[in-house]
């Protein structure tokens, strides 16, 4: 289960991109070294939480499925062929979890509804994909602008940029990958999605983004 | 296979004003990455104990049990209008009696947490089908604690301290594997 150690980045290394440090923290688990797993647990959380989010998939149940997917990296530490592909194979486990807990959910409301003594109070809805923000959220024009313009794009554009805004850049290849908008082997290119929202943005007017 | 035409070119948004999609990222690029990572965060907020509930059941994960699922069958119709809202409200809703269900193939275990004297928490189980079972709470840098349900599948646990916990059910005739509901916050 070492054999691959060598293709792994320097861990010492300038520009290590979650991806990379994904890479790193199953090779030391599996090693026995926990520690790098915890921290990874940490920063990769939010990245995970948004993807299962996306699916539709209610607040608690989310919970769980993050945590669940959690518990299946460890359990198949020893299984997953490509150390370097476990940020990916987080997010399609993750994801997969979501659109499971989605359809149980919908069986679980029919056969709710299907009862004699069902309320009207409750109808069959799914989660709306995007709440509108507060405006609390949103205070700066800049915000609601940037967010109105992500609203702008197709759905997967959208779900796109949300995951990568949360990961390093030159993770952006193996996120695409990982929701099915494969962009090819070359990174950190702007990609579609990206290039759409700043053309966007820029007929919005002219603002400081950095 | 693959009939798509070169990505750049099958969009009308490639004038003088668009970006090239296979360009490079730029600052400004980066610098609004940065802030929709803010707003995204901002909108629907990561639960603050996550983490800990992930690290924690980490820690389970060695025990072999199969995880159970829990249901809900309320909570995204409650969640669909303004999660942040719904996660700020759920920070800090008082301590009151809640019901959750868990299963597993077969098994369903149903657990009531109520409030205890001190601040601790009562756990009322019940499990069908009805059957023997031990049952384990486990907490961190706590001592398992367990207790047996009586034949109907019923069990408590009178008085834990609030946190984060998981269940570990086994049935006592050894039958069947052991199953752990996931952590959740008592």
């Amino acid at each position: 289960m070492t054999g691959s150690r060598e293709a792994l980045p320097d861990v010492d290394g300038p520009g290590l991109t979650l991806g990379d440090r994904a890479a790193i923290a199953l090779t030391e688990y599996r090693e026995g070294n926990h520690q790098a797993l915890g921290d990874l647990v940490r920063e990769a959380t939010p990245l995970l939480w948004h993807t299962v989010r996306a699916q539709g998939v209610g607040h608690d149940a989310a919970e769980d499925v993050v945590q669940s997917t959690w518990v299946a990296l460890v359990r198949h530490a020893d299984s997953i062929a490509e150390p370097k592909a476990v940020l990916k194979w987080l997010l399609v486990t993750a994801k997969r979890a979501a659109w499971e807990a989605v359809r149980k959910h919908r069986d679980d409301e029919k056969r709710r509804t299907e009862l004699p003594d069902d309320s009207p109070e409750h109808p069959m809805a799914l989660p709306a994909k995007d709440p509108l923000p507060d405006d609390e959220v949103l205070r700066e024009e800049r915000d609601r602008i940037l967010w109105m313009s992500l609203q702008q794009l197709p759905g997967r554009c959208q779900e796109l940029l949300r995951l990568v805004s949360l990961a390093d850049r030159p993770d952006y290849r193996h996120i695409s990958a990982a929701i099915g908008m494969p962009m090819g082997s070359i990174g950190s290119t702007r990609g579609r999605c990206l290039a759409k929202l700043r053309t966007i943005l820029d007929e919005q007017g002219d603002f400081s983004w950095t | 296979m693959d009939v798509t035409p070169e990505p750049n070119k099958d969009e009308e948004a490639v004038g003088d004003l668009s970006y090239d999609p296979k360009g490079m990222l730029d600052a400004d690029d980066g610098a609004v990455l940065t802030r929709l990572a803010q707003l995204v965060d901002a909108v629907d907020p990561v639960p603050s104990d996550l983490v800990e509930r992930s690290l924690f059941a980490i820690t389970l994960a060695g025990l072999e049990a199969d995880l159970m699922e829990a249901v809900y069958l309320d909570a995204p119709l409650a969640g669909v209008r303004g999660a942040a809202a719904a996660a700020r409200a759920d920070d800090t809703a008082p301590a009151e009696a809640k019901t959750i269900t868990f299963t597993h193939d077969s098994l369903t275990v149903m657990i009531s947490l109520s409030p205890s004297a001190g601040g601790r928490v009562r756990i009322d189980g019940w499990a069908a089908p009805a059957a023997g079972l031990d049952v384990e709470l486990h907490r961190p840098g706590a001592d398992v604690v367990t207790v047996a349900s009586d034949e109907d599948g019923r069990f408590a646990f009178d008085s834990v301290e609030r946190g984060r916990a998981s269940l570990v059910v086994r049935r006592t005739d050894g039958g069947g594997g052991a199953v752990s509901t996931p952590v959740i916050e008592l």
